[in-house]
């Protein structure tokens, strides 16, 4: 007892801790620990990082096509409105994942997410972005329309998923970026813009120096790198990727002819094209050594910049090559309302603000992708940023991408077997027509198999 | 009888109420550990039997996720592509881990430099490693291409073929990882006691049949422990490849993990994916006890 005492008396510091007060210690820490996990959780406190209607957070993936949008655009509306916006950026694919489970689990992180447009399907499906519609989002009449339709699930046209096929339409995203594919090429080599595939093959025939100079230059990496090489061609020779039974549209006679054109540009092409991605392809056009290329318009603000580009003013732009018809993909920077936005009505503002006819003709005059046919369309900015025009043109005669969460897998389908058929016919340097029936036959069985074993398709 | 001074026995409820006490003090660490190790992997398994539709849970799936797997022949050509590769890298890694360790085993002039400069590519982080080796590669801008032009082999692209690119993955990851071998073979290699040796070479033995008579079997246990740790972090290699390739061309260098990945992430095919993980995982553990077994049963470890 004494000992007891004495122990009591002493300071926490110096006296020794007996096995009980370990236990105490560990159940009280442990205790406090687990109830503030709770807590948090639960968020009996209140707790948003954008609760104030004076504040919204937008979450984006990193592209030089957000800079003007994020270093001009808004600020302004902070400056503007009073209300505060949080910017918060990462890269492409932490950003997919990022948005989806903040979106799944109404984490209330972000108020609005930059989307990828092919992201929408599984996003308005899943229940991540709510329906702008339902919100009373009304979008501004002015906006080109295939670039709106991207924000549509159900899809307004093409194939639909059974489970959708009897819903109405609703606008859950607002593009804010019409990015498309558009046609790039140097004027040095080509007189006037190349209207057909057979224009550019001919040039490309009468004026590539193997090694130094390519008539032409793609994407060859498997998946979406070669898919966006290859759409632009299926879409210009009358195939689709899929029909609208979602059976594969591309393993017929002009799927096949689109896939033989690609092979054919071979010989005027750098050898190692079937390891080119963006970089390498872009690389190519910007040091001089190819003469054409399509490519998305994030290109055409480096192609005037002396830091990067050898072509300085060279380079001009068109909507890509026709053969039965112009067909570039889209693929558009697309704004949702997070499902656990706890600012919608905020979130709604800004987007309503940037997407107005005024602010889309300020955000065409820093060279930007705008939205609307009047900025793009505008004579005055068109004369400074040439590739404007063309990017209306592209935008006109765009054909969107399969609307369904399962187009990631399609195209990774499809691009693996494209890349096979390029790889293959590099090797052999013949055999094209061949090549290109038995990878696209493939592809399509794979596809049609993949989408029976996920059901909703047929 | 008990001697004098010596502690007295506790009696058993004493005993049991002690130990008791100790495997109580010890829960939080094991509920730590249960929640950081453990939940995951049961999470992982439950997963594996739920059908998730972009990324929704639609309830229990039964066997469909292991089903869809063992017929995916994607998933199968996966794992083939991951078995060759681990084959082939464990292989020469192994080789070449343990000529460079008997090397600078021999007391070189200058060894721990040598040592430093032998382990410096396992410090690298693996996705830088892979944005080197594709600025290597690349067949526009790399050094590759250009010094096998000097060797008089032109227009290879080491990444623009299947054949090529599968070789290129080998050779990063065998320049990445020969290292980590080499540091656990050297500490093997200045375990072993020296009297043996010097008693053989005594005996006139020469050098290889030292090595292969007395080196080899006393340096096994070090080694199977080398082989089973570098197998089982070959079969999860991932940045580098797909950094480098993406797992192309075609699916030449699609490993398990990046298929897995992709079905996961890219996908939203969460509980497929899981399935894959699942059966990759109790193929492991068959590995890893075959490998236990063998060091347990082999010579120099009893």
């Amino acid at each position: 007892m004494a000992e007891e005492a004495g122990v009591k008396s002493d300071s926490i510091f110096s006296r020794k801790l007996s096995r009980r007060d370990a236990l105490k210690a560990g159940l009280v820490g442990a205790a406090g620990l687990s109830a503030g996990a709770i807590f948090e959780a639960c968020t009996i406190f209140p707790k948003s990082p954008s609760g104030s209607s004076k504040k919204i957070v937008i979450g984006t993936f990193q592209d030089n096509a957000m800079v003007p949008f994020r270093d001009v655009f808004v600020k302004r509306f902070q400056s503007e409105t009073g209300i505060q916006v949080q910017y918060n950026e990462t890269n492409y694919d932490a950003w997919y994942q990022n948005s989806k489970n903040d979106g799944l689990h109404k984490t209330g992180a972000y108020d609005i997410y930059v989307l990828d447009d092919n992201w929408v399907p599984e996003f308005a499906a899943g229940g991540v972005i709510q329906s702008l519609d339902k919100l009373g989002f009304k979008a501004n009449p002015d906006i080109l329309a295939n670039g709106l339709n991207q924000g549509y699930w159900p899809p307004k046209s093409g194939a639909k998923m059974k489970a959708f096929a009897g819903t109405a339409p609703e606008l859950y995203a607002i593009v804010i970026i019409d990015d498309v594919e558009i046609l790039y090429y140097n004027k040095q080599y080509f007189d006037t813009a190349p209207k057909t595939w057979d224009d550019i093959a001919r040039i490309a025939a009468a004026k590539s120096k193997p090694g130094s100079l390519y008539g032409w230059s793609a994407r060859g990496v498997k998946g979406n790198p070669i898919m966006q090489t290859y759409l632009p061609l299926l879409n210009a020779y009358g195939g689709n990727f899929v029909n609208d039974d979602w059976s594969p549209g591309f393993a017929g006679p002009e799927g096949v002819a689109a896939l033989e054109r690609l092979l054919s540009f071979i010989p005027y092409m750098p050898s190692g094209v079937a390891e080119f991605d963006t970089d390498q392809e872009v690389q190519a056009l910007l040091q001089g050594k190819c003469m054409a290329l399509t490519e998305y318009t994030g290109l055409s603000h480096q192609v005037d910049d002396s830091s990067a580009s050898k072509v300085v003013g060279q380079i001009n732009m068109a909507a890509t090559p026709s053969q039965v018809k112009s067909g570039p993909a889209i693929g558009t920077f697309i704004c949702g309302i997070a499902s656990g936005a706890p600012n919608p009505d905020g979130a709604k503002q800004f987007l309503d603000w940037f997407t107005s006819s005024p602010i889309q003709i300020d955000f065409a005059k820093t060279g930007s992708a705008a939205v609307t046919g009047t900025a793009l369309k505008d004579p005055t900015i068109g004369a400074q940023y040439r590739w404007l025009p063309a990017i209306a043109d592209a935008v006109n005669n765009s054909v969107a991408k399969p609307r369904s969460p399962d187009e990631p897998k399609m195209e990774d389908i499809l691009g693996t077997r494209l890349n096979e058929a390029l790889v293959q016919a590099l090797s052999q340097k013949s055999g094209y027509h061949a090549i290109a029936t038995a990878k696209l036959t493939q592809a399509a069985s794979e596809i049609t198999a993949y989408l029976k074993s996920q059901g909703g398709y047929f | 009888m008990i001697a004098a001074g010596a502690p007295r026995a506790l009696p058993w409820s004493r005993r049991i109420s002690r130990a008791a006490g100790s495997y109580f003090l010890l829960l939080p660490a094991a509920l730590v550990l249960a929640l950081v190790s453990l939940y995951p992997l049961v999470y992982g398994v439950i997963a594996s039997l739920r059908h998730y539709l972009y990324g929704v849970d639609h309830g229990f799936a039964g066997a469909g996720n292991y089903l869809y797997a063992i017929q995916d022949q994607t998933f199968i050509m996966a794992l083939a592509t991951t078995a060759k590769y681990v084959l082939l890298c464990v292989v020469i890694e192994t080789a070449l881990g343990l000529a460079l360790a008997l090397l600078v085993n021999r007391q070189l002039a200058g060894a721990s430099i040598w040592r430093i400069g032998i382990i410096l590519p396992m410090t690298v982080a693996p996705v830088v490693v892979g944005v080197m080796w594709r600025l290597i590669y690349a067949s526009d801008i790399g050094i590759t291409d250009p010094l096998l032009g000097v060797l008089g082999v032109h227009g290879v692209h080491v990444l623009g073929s299947e054949t090529t690119a599968f070789l290129g993955v080998v050779v990063l990851d065998v320049w990445e990882w020969t290292p980590l071998m080499f540091l656990i073979l050297l500490a093997g290699l200045q375990g072993i006691p020296q009297e043996p040796l010097e008693a053989a070479v005594m005996d006139g033995a020469s050098g290889l049949r030292v090595f292969f008579d007395h080196v080899l079997p006393m340096l096994r246990p070090v080694l199977f422990v080398a082989i089973v740790l570098r197998t089982i972090d070959a079969i999860g290699t991932f940045d580098q490849i797909y950094v480098l390739t993406r797992g192309g061309p075609g699916v030449s260098t699609q490993l398990f993990s990046i298929y897995a990945y992709n079905s996961a992430f890219l996908f939203s095919q969460f509980g497929r994916a899981m399935a894959m993980v699942v059966i990759l995982l109790a193929g492991v553990l068959v590995l890893a006890a075959i490998a236990i077994r063998l060091v347990r049963s082999g010579p120099g470890t009893r």
